[in-house]
């Protein structure tokens, strides 16, 4: 015989007393952890703005259409979202100290996402994170560059138009899709000309196990509609007219892209020698267009290089890793400037190319996220 | 922890279909390593001499010294934090090792070389990137399976 | 002497009851250093005598409501179901710890409110007084009291603070003594959690002295 009624009663009893609990949880969040209006003063008077506390600084300031790069989502693993606070930051959350560095701190330099407002703030914001904004636009037309690379055109649909300088990158929202529960922003550089200010394109490479790239190679169809926030990055021509070196490989292509169109057009004529290496014939992509570039301007040389091209590739360019060729290439760097963009790998090999060539390192510059 | 799971690292997380708790596997990893005589830093070690010489390739195939091994290193932009949280970050891409005599593969990124060295996590059953101490002990030559190949020393 | 001290205090106070429950709960029948509850963060908290502070006087206030709010879910809810064959001591278990639960998600957010510092340097700790077994033992040992020794309502409101006030003294007194020996030579193999075992023992050992105090 069961004994329903004691059964049903603890039940009842249970579930009343948890019941009743829950309701007094929730009473006391709305009203303990209502903070007020907190004021936040952006570059010492620069913007003011008033913000209802209790959300991170970086959700606060997304509010206000302040786009701080932040490549996790605000779980406090990538870094990307420091920012200098000078007052009212409180104390530092245990989940920041694991990613500052010491001087860091003691610059007040805090980590974004981890940091609540419950009180006015003052903050620093550097320039082009200002500028950038949150932008909606239609897939154009999806090319695909190589086996694993794919070009994407993006035209813009709000707001219409966008202003950036060639070198600077765009976060891609890629939306939840199958396992993937939310939302992610991955940075991509710019590869069209900023002429061309109603569209953009990327040049996007296939991670292997990407939570983007998996979105944009099998789910992105030509007409979807897309997210992104930019223009970020202070990657970009210098203002002299020193020789330039350029060194790319794979997608790390985008930046330079851009770039040398860019001079096309506006008749910079400063020397620039363009280093582009892949494995093997296979892996290149706008090697007409690029020929062409060289062809028609005297100042833009570009040297694509393969390290171990197939026999049917029928390579008669360059051999050797990249960084060797720039070593053949370059007899005399010592006025050159350097830009690089590729992997850490790429970046490591360069360096020690280019501290042999004796080029200093402010005259180096990196596309900054690899 | 909820930055191993799908999606919010890397699409396929680090724990594949595994069904068994994070303690469990980092139990029968490490039962595994310690029968082959070895620690979790002598297997990180061996696919991190793998991985930079992998790295230093360019992306072309690399023939690693003192045996049959080959690595290769397919280059991704971009950097990916550690699921531990400790702010560590690790370039993104994968190194493939094969050894050319018997065709094996072992597929695995910086990020895992981390993980086995400082935690001695392999990654779930079923994950893309799931390391076998046994298979890189065979492979390497380390160990309580000794070949002629010493790659370790270098 | 201790006998003196407990005449004493039942010729002097208006409700010598409340002062037996209060030091009984507090030094003689101590839920830290004679019952042995509620080590974990006395173990790991005790090394700063700030954080120790912060951590002792949370769990004080937390196993003090804590008491009196399952006092009267155990009086007014439980009680009065056992007639129908509701098993109370089973339940009891499974409530108590809701109860423990939703306060301290309540002290949490106070705290943040109050001192973030605190927040901070409590940390996980925070949430995880929740499975301080102290309180919950507290509130189990409340019980019986109110079975067996016949604890009225003040009884327990006192009896709560009493114990973790106990708690409180045992880990204020760990801190103090780790922060007098930091400098000093602790064999490579003691440091650490093995001293403060030890220093524990020694300490409960000087705790039975009042044993005795209290003539039941």
């Amino acid at each position: 015989m069961i004994p329903v009624l004691p059964i049903i009663l603890a039940a009842t009893a249970a579930c009343a007393v948890t019941t009743s609990l829950a309701a007094v949880l929730l009473l006391a969040e709305r009203y303990l952890v209502k903070y007020g209006k907190c004021k936040l003063d952006v570059n010492s008077g620069d913007r003011l703005i008033e913000v209802k506390g209790g959300k991170s600084v970086l959700e606060s300031l997304k509010g206000e259409g302040i786009f701080i790069p932040s490549a996790c989502g605000g779980r406090g693993t990538c870094a990307y979202c420091k920012l200098k606070i000078t007052e009212g930051g409180g104390p530092v959350a245990p989940t920041e100290l694991a990613l500052l560095t010491e001087q860091e701190l003691a610059d007040n330099v805090r980590i974004t996402c981890q940091v609540k407002v419950r009180n006015d703030m003052s903050l620093l914001v550097p320039e082009h994170l200002l500028s950038a904004g949150e932008y909606r636009g239609v897939v154009e037309r999806i090319t695909d560059l190589t086996h694993d690379i794919k070009n994407l055109r993006i035209r813009l649909t709000e707001p219409e138009r966008i202003k950036y300088r060639p070198g600077q990158y765009i976060q891609l929202e890629a939306p939840a899709y199958g396992d993937n529960p939310e939302a992610v922003y991955r940075a991509y550089s710019m590869s069209s000309m900023p002429d061309e200010d109603n569209c953009i394109e990327l040049i996007i490479r296939l991670v292997p196990g990407g939570i983007c790239t998996t979105w944009v190679f099998t789910m992105l169809a030509e007409g979807d509609e897309v997210r992104f926030n930019g223009p970020y990055g202070d990657f970009h021509l210098s203002e002299t007219d020193r020789e330039m070196v350029w060194i790319a490989g794979g997608s790390g292509m985008a930046p330079f892209w851009s770039m040398v169109r860019h001079m096309a057009a506006h008749g910079i004529a400063r020397k620039t020698t363009y280093f582009f290496g892949a494995v093997r014939a296979a892996d290149l992509f706008l090697l007409d267009e690029l020929r062409k570039l060289d062809d028609q301007h005297e100042w833009f040389t570009f040297v694509p290089a393969l390290s171990a091209p197939a026999d049917e590739d029928k390579w008669y360019g360059e051999t050797g890793l990249i960084t060797d060729v720039v070593g053949r290439h370059v007899p005399d760097g010592s006025q050159a400037e350097v830009y690089l963009c590729g992997s850490p790998g790429m970046v490591d090999a360069a360096g020690r190319v280019i501290e042999a060539k004796g080029i200093p390192p402010e005259r180096v510059f990196f596309d900054k996220f690899g | 922890m909820e930055l191993l799971a799908p999606g919010a690292l890397c699409r396929d997380g680090f724990l594949g279909d595994d069904h068994r708790g994070l303690a469990e596997i980092l139990d029968t990893d490490r039962a595994a390593v310690e029968a082959l005589g070895l620690t979790h830093r002598d297997i990180a070690g061996a696919l991190d001499t793998a991985c930079r010489a992998a790295i230093a390739g360019l992306e072309a195939p690399v023939h690693l010294p003192g045996g049959n091994l080959v690595a290769q290193f397919h280059d991704a932009m971009g950097v990916i934090p550690s699921p531990w949280g400790e702010g560590k970050l690790f370039a993104k891409g994968e190194v493939v090792v094969t050894d050319a005599a018997t065709e094996e593969r072992l597929i695995y990124t910086p990020l895992s070389v981390h993980l086995i060295g400082e935690h001695g996590f392999y990654e779930g059953r079923g994950s893309p990137y799931r390391i076998e101490p046994a298979k890189v002990a065979r492979m390497f030559g380390l160990g309580k399976h000794p070949n002629d190949s010493d790659t370790t020393s270098e | 002497m201790t006998a003196m001290f407990a005449e004493t205090a039942a010729q002097l106070s208006p409700s010598p009851g409340l002062w037996i429950v209060l030091i009984s709960a507090a030094l003689t029948d101590n839920i830290l250093l004679t019952r042995f509850l509620g080590m974990c963060p006395f173990l790991s908290i005790s090394k700063q005598l700030k954080s120790a502070f912060g951590m002792g006087l949370a769990v004080m206030v937390v196993t003090g409501f804590t008491c009196v709010l399952n006092y009267l879910l155990y009086i007014y809810v439980l009680l009065p179901l056992t007639p129908y064959g509701v098993p109370a001591e089973s339940l009891k278990l499974i409530l108590f710890i809701v109860v423990i639960a939703g306060f301290v998600q309540l002290l949490e957010m106070v705290i943040e409110r109050i001192s973030l510092k605190l927040y901070f340097s409590l940390g996980i700790f925070l949430p995880l007084i929740t499975v301080n077994c102290a309180i919950l033992g507290a509130s189990l040992f409340m019980v019986n009291n109110v079975a067996g020794k016949g604890y009225d309502g003040w009884d327990v409101l006192v009896y709560g603070f009493g114990a973790g006030a106990g708690w409180f003294l045992a880990i204020m007194l760990m801190a103090g003594i780790r922060h007098r020996i930091a400098g000093g030579k602790v064999p490579a193999g003691l440091q650490g959690v093995g001293i403060t075992l030890i220093i524990t023992g020694i300490m409960a050992m000087a705790f039975t002295i009042f044993q005795g105090m209290i003539r039941t």
